[in-house]
């Protein structure tokens, strides 16, 4: 069964999306960012440019594990007649 | 039950000249407009929600905004109360009260929520509503898909594109205006002095907005929804779903009005194929449930319309049960309801015993980590600790700090009194002295309370360690 690009983009990209909202929020409920980047270069950054920043690092690492789910399901022996 | 139709057949209701996007098989769905009781209420739901969300954030509240996630100053505001990220324990019950309020209403009635309340089916809703109106009815729509590009097509479309804009913009706009004070949003907008992330989310949030309700729309439903696929779980014989009496229908076929359709060796439908038309989700319901659909009974609506123009009785289409279908008795109390009905309630009740048992004050206390401890000239040994006293209410509060747990600890302090201004965290640095004598451990379990001056209700405890020399060492 043939399965459109649409939903191997959204496979990808949507269920990282939510799980990066959710650990942006358990993250930065734990953390304050003010508190993290307070010593650092980064210490001018409001706290708002820190959720933005932490949640596309996080969104990332999500996608890229999606990517390397759906890289690994593919099947190893492909049949000669497979097109 | 019917298991949902993964191979049902794609829409029939496809235009010719379909949009060819970056997902090249998908042949966009042109729904028919349609009135009627359940129309009614759609509209209605859009109305409510659309006006809570975008009314709420211009609400205010005792001179502050009444609904205000600051994520900036890490507070939330929601009317009276004020959460701090010390309260996520209220966030993680509060998800889930709504998802077990999902849960009940899907077992009681099905797709309840995703024909009338979710966000996509309202935006959507919206989106679809604009376009009848820039481009005119489904036949005028799938006409102009078909034309050749002109001034006028172009016109048209660029109407209609720059309408959803506006309105994906506004979208966007309300959408931050709950996580930054709307008025500081809307002034920054005005005179170009908008912070770059707010900025940045509110092209987010509405290109979200303008991709979601304008082009992916059912596919979001097919693709993107978790709930989609698993409330077939939530479903039994007795659930209310949309469904097509297919015994009373049966064989289907076009006839005149006043035909003696009995004669003719047909049922009540007339295959006049409205139901596929009206339907978002482009799926024909006489196939059966099938996880497409949305629950909207646009179906519903338009084929009473035609029972009525035939003086067939409603309901070919209609909201029933697959028991009541079968003629079986259907039973509405039976145990997945009340099982989740209980729950549910335990769950709210939990909730709102701990929201109005909830102390709007936490002292969290910090061990000095240079030394372990320090013995005084006068023979005493000393702990310092750090305490944090945070006043998460929205008045200033006045505290008196004790501590037990030894014989005859004195607690020094610089000031006399612990005043913390409203919303406010206090460091209170402190010295715990006592006599070795006194001390029957290494380590002694203590115990520091914070008590409000006027009203003794509000008072935490929070233990800490004092440590000191092993006894009998001196």
């Amino acid at each position: 069964m043939r399965i459109p690009v649409i939903q191997k983009i959204i496979a990808i990209l949507w269920p990282s999306f939510l799980m990066a909202g959710v650990a942006t929020a358990l993250f930065f409920t734990a953390f304050d960012p003010a508190l993290i980047l307070a010593h650092t270069a980064f210490a001018d950054i409001p706290r708002l440019g820190a959720y933005t920043v932490g949640f596309f690092l996080f969104w990332l690492l999500t996608a890229s594990t999606c990517l390397l789910t759906c890289y690994f399901q593919r099947p190893c022996d492909r049949a000669p007649d497979a097109s | 039950m019917n298991k949902p139709e993964s191979t049902a057949p794609r829409p029939t209701n496809q235009g010719a000249g379909a949009d060819q996007g970056m997902y090249a098989k998908h042949q966009k769905v042109y729904p028919r407009e349609v009135h009627g009781v359940f129309a009614f209420w759609r509209s209605t739901g859009v109305f409510v929600l659309l006006g809570l969300y975008y009314g709420l954030p211009w609400l205010r509240w005792d001179g502050r905004q009444a609904v205000l996630l600051d994520l900036p100053e890490r507070k939330f505001h929601i009317f009276a109360l004020t959460f701090w990220p010390q309260d996520f324990f209220y966030l993680a019950l509060i998800l889930i009260v709504a998802a077990l309020t999902l849960f009940f209403f899907t077992a009681l009635a099905g797709r309840l929520w995703c024909g009338y309340a979710c966000p996509q089916t309202v935006w959507t809703e919206v989106f679809l509503r604009i376009e009848r109106l820039v481009e005119g009815d489904r036949a005028r729509q799938m006409t102009l898909a078909d034309a050749p590009w002109g001034a006028r097509k172009v016109l048209i479309k660029a109407a209609k594109q720059t309408l959803w804009l506006v309105f994906a913009a506004y979208t966007g706009l309300t959408f931050v205006g709950y996580f930054t004070p709307i008025l500081e949003v809307a002034r920054g907008l005005l005179d170009f002095s908008l912070g770059p992330w707010e900025t940045f989310w509110i092209a987010f949030y509405s290109l979200a907005t303008y991709g979601n309700a304008g082009f992916l729309r059912e596919q979001v439903c097919i693709y993107m929804c978790p709930y989609a696929r698993f409330q077939s779980a939530m479903f039994d014989k007795n659930t209310l779903i949309i469904s097509y009496d297919r015994a009373r229908g049966e064989p289907r076929g076009s006839r005149r009005r006043g035909d003696d359709y009995r004669a003719k060796g047909l049922g009540h439908c007339i295959d006049c194929t409205l139901c596929v038309q009206v339907c978002p989700t482009g799926i024909d319901i006489r196939h059966g449930l099938q996880y497409q659909c949305i629950g909207c009974a646009a179906c519903v609506d338009v084929c009473d319309q035609v029972m009525e123009k035939m003086q067939y009785p409603k309901g070919l289409i209609r909201y029933t049960t697959e028991n009541a279908l079968l003629g079986k008795a259907v039973r509405i109390l039976r145990p997945r309801v009340l099982f989740y009905g209980a729950l549910l309630l335990a769950m709210v009740a939990g909730l709102g015993y701990a929201l109005a048992t909830r102390l709007p004050l936490e002292l969290d206390v910090i061990r000095d980590r240079n030394a372990l401890f320090r013995e005084t000239d006068g023979g005493l040994i000393e702990n310092v600790y750090t305490l944090k006293i945070l006043n998460m209410d929205d008045v200033p509060h006045s505290y008196r700090l004790t501590v037990q747990g030894i014989a005859n600890l004195q607690l020094h302090m610089h000031r006399d009194r612990i005043d913390v201004p409203a919303g406010e965290v206090m460091e209170l640095p402190v010295r715990l002295q006592v006599d070795p004598g006194d001390l029957s451990a290494r380590s002694s379990k203590i115990a520091f309370t914070l008590r409000d001056r006027d009203d003794p209700a509000l008072t935490v405890t929070e233990d800490a360690r004092f440590l000191g020399p092993a006894p009998g060492t001196r």
